[in-house]
């Protein structure tokens, strides 16, 4: 039926699989119009509804009357509410993002740019990790239920799970960069605060993801373990094939369906945890700067980080969608 | 009315030197280190809003604008008088209306040309542009300098409007070296006004040169453009900016072209780090040099043998207070207010709380200002007066419907539970914590809308008396004088103490304004906070003063101090 509703040249290319998936990621793209509408909308609303204005000082004497009505009309804040939220919406269209309250003369979206990099690399390294340790470790456990390796490993993957990631950082700066210090008189120890390609990753990237791998890793030791009671897997032994082959070829190959699925919300994760694991590691990232912006109210840049996490997340989770065909022939495109 | 600056100015000029000669002494000592490790690496927090100083109100703005340009003045070290920076001397007319400065010859900008004064008129109209909206015009500026009080009425839409009110202040160049004020009113402090870190000269050509041309008066964006990349920063202050890595660090080096002799320090680092424990450990682990300690880690500083050592307790120009609100029932009463402030053990509440950073004060003006003076014992504790004056009142039933109202933060929710607890020990009287959201406390006080909140309060802009007393004039109700008494007899002393040139009588005004503050308990006046900071021992020769920056001590004078040979 929908064929029939789409001219003939495009119902052409839906009759084969690339022409479908084109026009699947299309459809996708064009979704991400009405959800980024609905995301400013209720941001820009719950923003207005916050108490504060972004001209209050934290302490000491606030600006005069005079001065906030100038700074309002600077920044248009004079206006109506919706009519603000409407110019915003036009400024945007045109990939705009305005500019930002708090650095003057500063754009929203140059201090994005400029914030990305550092956010992306260690959002980056941390998804690497993530996968090989997490599916790795989960397999593992399974391969070896009810064994030693199989208790600490999930032992792990529990007490990771239930840390907070400002606790584990802030337990991880005591003992690698402070205690190490001292222990070895300066000569080992990871630096506590920054951004270099280098050892100054090393702190807020294993922050970042060891909550990601202990759930991959227990979700990857269930499916797993259903898996290994098949009865594909059960021939495959049967046939004499070696470990190796059987793990990857015919067990992996499946538990995996289920892990893929969750790739998208453990990036939402990753975005989401930026925000503490950079205020921790003082990395100048969008998660900082999203935190900074919330606390000095800078309309302007909340919105544009928002935007941003959410096109980010939303990627994410279509780039998930689209490997999923390829990994389960079961998956139909509608 | 001349004030014979000139003489003292020249005094000061050859002590400069002297003091310069002693830093610069150091590079004959085996103990200094190498010039590629003079580089002094510090936490300033966050990073400033601005570059642009013109445009800066916070500390941690302050902080590098002062590396970055100098003012007409300083503070002295000790805080009893400005000195010359920008200006060598100034003349004050017998009406004292017209303030003519004289302007330091020689000076340079960072890359070579001279300032000249006419730099200087264009700088403060770039202050003064209404459509800029810069937070400390009101009230030094426009309040102070003639055809500037009509600031905020200026249809900041029209660059007509805007134009004809810059043209008309009283700001004007005669010649290349002299900088002439005028003034709307006798102002005695306007010394102190001139020493302020916004008050500097600026340049036309680069600022509209990164602009992409002239462009119009009502153009925040393009009048800002300049600030935000360290090539078009361009001070004469006696370093430069030669990086700004954005949220991070801001690095600074030596101007090339400063007047003064070369300093020793050969680059400062001021990072960004906002998490008071990230800092802490970055200070231990050798990568930073300076750093104020947070709150939850003195007893930590205190009890290690090492870190104890490297400690400084500097104290602050600044007052904490509890604000009533003076219009509720039954605040509105002196007894009740006075009883509430009598009933404060300040000193436990500056060792237990503040784990002894700071300094029990019952009265207005800070230690090491003019005006200090514990005479007045009026609100000091005695639980036992403070129950009598209570129970006299008969109104300690409606007391104890009142609330305090608390920011919620750790800091203010402890300190506010312990006034809560001396108030219900010493007074009998149960005052709840209302505690909200810091943005909304904000809000709230600003509409006069609470009982009783605290604490607050004041850190000198520059250490005259005029930057205290003007807070509680009841022209200001509402701005930081949340409880809003109004009282026509403090206001006329604090407008004549204003105007007063003469030293004596000014004092005597204040003095008799602070009285009435203390002894109307205006607010409950608690304590005088010290700053606990760390500083490594190879880091020598810094000038601390109470006008330093709280986390950043000597920071006034980098001039002075050097690095010695370490490990």
């Amino acid at each position: 039926m929908r064929g029939a509703l789409l001219p003939p040249q495009l119902t052409a290319i839906t009759s084969t699989r690339a022409g479908s998936l084109t026009i699947f990621i299309v459809r996708r793209i064009l979704w991400m119009v009405p959800i980024l509408f609905f995301v400013i909308l209720i941001t820009f609303t719950l923003m207005h509804l916050a108490p504060g204005s972004p001209w209050d000082k934290a302490g000491g004497r606030q600006l005069s009357d005079t001065v906030v009505n100038n700074l309002n009309i600077r920044y248009g804040l004079n206006k109506p509410v919706p009519q603000q939220f409407l110019l915003y919406i036009s400024s945007v269209v045109h990939f705009d993002f305005g500019l930002s309250y708090q650095y003057q003369g500063k754009t929203v979206s140059g201090l994005l740019l400029e914030s990305w990099p550092y956010t992306a690399t260690i959002g980056v390294l941390a998804f690497l990790l993530i996968i090989p340790v997490g599916v790795g470790l989960g397999v593992l456990a399974a391969l070896r239920q009810n064994t030693r390796v199989d208790y600490i490993t999930m032992g792990f993957a529990t007490v990771a799970a239930s840390f907070p990631n400002f606790v584990i950082g802030a337990l991880m700066v005591v003992a690698l960069s402070v205690l190490a210090y001292k222990a070895t008189g300066g000569n080992f120890f990871l630096p506590a605060a920054g951004f270099g390609v280098d050892d100054h990753l090393i702190m807020p990237v294993v922050t970042l993801a060891l909550l990601p791998i202990a759930y991959t890793a227990r979700l990857t030791r269930a499916s797993t373990l259903e898996t290994i009671r098949q009865d594909f897997v059960r021939t495959a032994w049967a046939k004499g094939l070696p470990e190796r082959l059987v793990v990857i070829r015919h067990i992996l190959k499946n538990s995996l369906i289920p892990v893929v699925t969750t790739l998208g919300p453990t990036f939402a994760f990753l975005v989401t945890g930026s925000v503490i694991v950079e205020t921790v590691f003082s990395i100048p990232g969008i998660g900082r700067a999203f935190v900074v912006a919330i606390e000095s109210r800078d309309y302007p840049m909340i919105l544009g980080t928002t935007v941003l996490f959410s096109l980010v997340i939303a990627v994410a989770n279509l780039i998930v969608d689209v490997a999923y065909v390829f990994i389960d022939p079961r998956v139909r495109l509608t | 009315m001349h004030l014979g600056f000139r003489f003292r100015a020249i005094a000061l000029a050859t002590a400069g030197v002297f003091l310069a000669a002693c830093g610069g002494g150091g590079t004959t000592s085996a103990n200094l280190a190498s010039a590629d490790k003079q580089i002094l690496r510090a936490n300033n927090g966050t990073e400033p809003n601005s570059f642009d100083p013109t445009q800066q109100t916070y500390t941690y703005e302050r902080a590098v604008g002062i590396q970055t340009y100098d003012s007409l003045f300083r503070a002295k070290a000790d805080s009893s008088d400005v000195e010359p920076l920008g200006a060598t001397s100034y003349d004050v007319s017998s009406d004292g209306l017209t303030y003519t400065f004289h302007l330091r010859q020689g000076v340079k900008w960072s890359d070579g040309k001279a300032v000249t004064a006419s730099d200087w008129v264009y700088g403060w109209k770039h202050f003064l542009n209404p459509a800029l909206a810069a937070g400390y015009v009101d009230p030094f500026f426009d309040g102070t300098i003639k055809g500037a009080s009509g600031y905020g009425n200026v249809d900041v839409s029209s660059a007509s409007a805007i134009d004809a009110y810059l043209n008309g202040l009283g700001l004007s160049a005669p010649d290349d070296k002299t900088f002439v004020v005028q003034l709307d009113h006798p102002a005695a402090y306007f010394k102190w006004v001139a020493t302020l870190w916004m008050a500097v000269p600026l340049r036309k050509d680069i600022i509209e040169q990164a602009a992409g041309g002239a462009f119009a008066s009502t153009d925040a964006t393009k009048a800002e453009a300049w600030a935000n990349n360290a090539a078009t920063i361009i001070g004469q202050g006696p370093y430069k900016i030669s990086e700004i890595a954005s949220k991070d660090h801001v690095t600074l080096v030596p101007n090339p072209n400063y007047w003064a002799a070369k300093p020793t320090l050969q680059t400062i680092t001021y990072y960004e780090i906002s998490d008071g424990n990230t800092a802490f450990s970055q200070y231990q682990t050798g990568a930073l040099d300076i750093i104020g300690v947070p709150l939850a880690d003195v007893t930590v500083v205190r009890g290690d043998p090492k870190l104890s050592k490297e400690a400084k307790l500097i104290p602050t120009l600044s007052q904490y207070w509890i604000s009533f609100n003076t219009t509720k029932a039954p605040l509105t009463d002196k007894n009740v207010r006075m009883a509430l402030s009598k009933s404060i053990d300040r000193d436990k509440l500056v060792n237990d709380i503040e784990h002894g950073n700071g300094k029990s004060l019952a009265t207005f003006i800070p230690k090491g200002m003019n005006g200090y003076d514990t005479s007045d014992n009026a609100q000091s504790f005695d639980p036992a007066a403070a129950k009598k004056l209570l129970a006299d009142s008969g109104k300690a039933a409606d007391l104890g419907k009142m609330k305090l109202l608390t920011r919620n933060s750790t800091a203010s929710k402890t300190l506010n539970q312990f006034l809560s607890d001396q108030w219900s020990t010493n007074l009998g009287v149960t005052i709840q914590l209302d505690v909200i959201d810091s943005k909304t406390v904000t809000r709230d006080i600003r509409k006069g809308q609470f009982d009783i909140y605290g604490l607050d309060g004041w850190i000198s802009d520059y250490p005259d008396q005029q930057d205290w007393f003007d807070i509680f004039v009841t022209g200001s109700c509402h701005n930081l004088n949340w409880g809003c008494l109004s009282n026509p007899a403090y206001d006329d002393l604090v407008t004549k103490g204003d105007a007063e040139s003469d030293k004596t009588k000014r004092a005597q005004d204040y003095a008799q304004a602070g009285k009435m503050l203390v002894d109307n308990a205006v607010v409950a006046f608690m304590y005088q906070p010290y700053e606990y900071d760390l500083v490594k021992p190879y880091v020598q020769g810094l000038t601390v003063t109470t006008t330093d920056d709280q986390n950043l001590p000597g920071d006034g004078r980098y001039n002075t101090a050097y690095i010695t040979q370490h490990t």
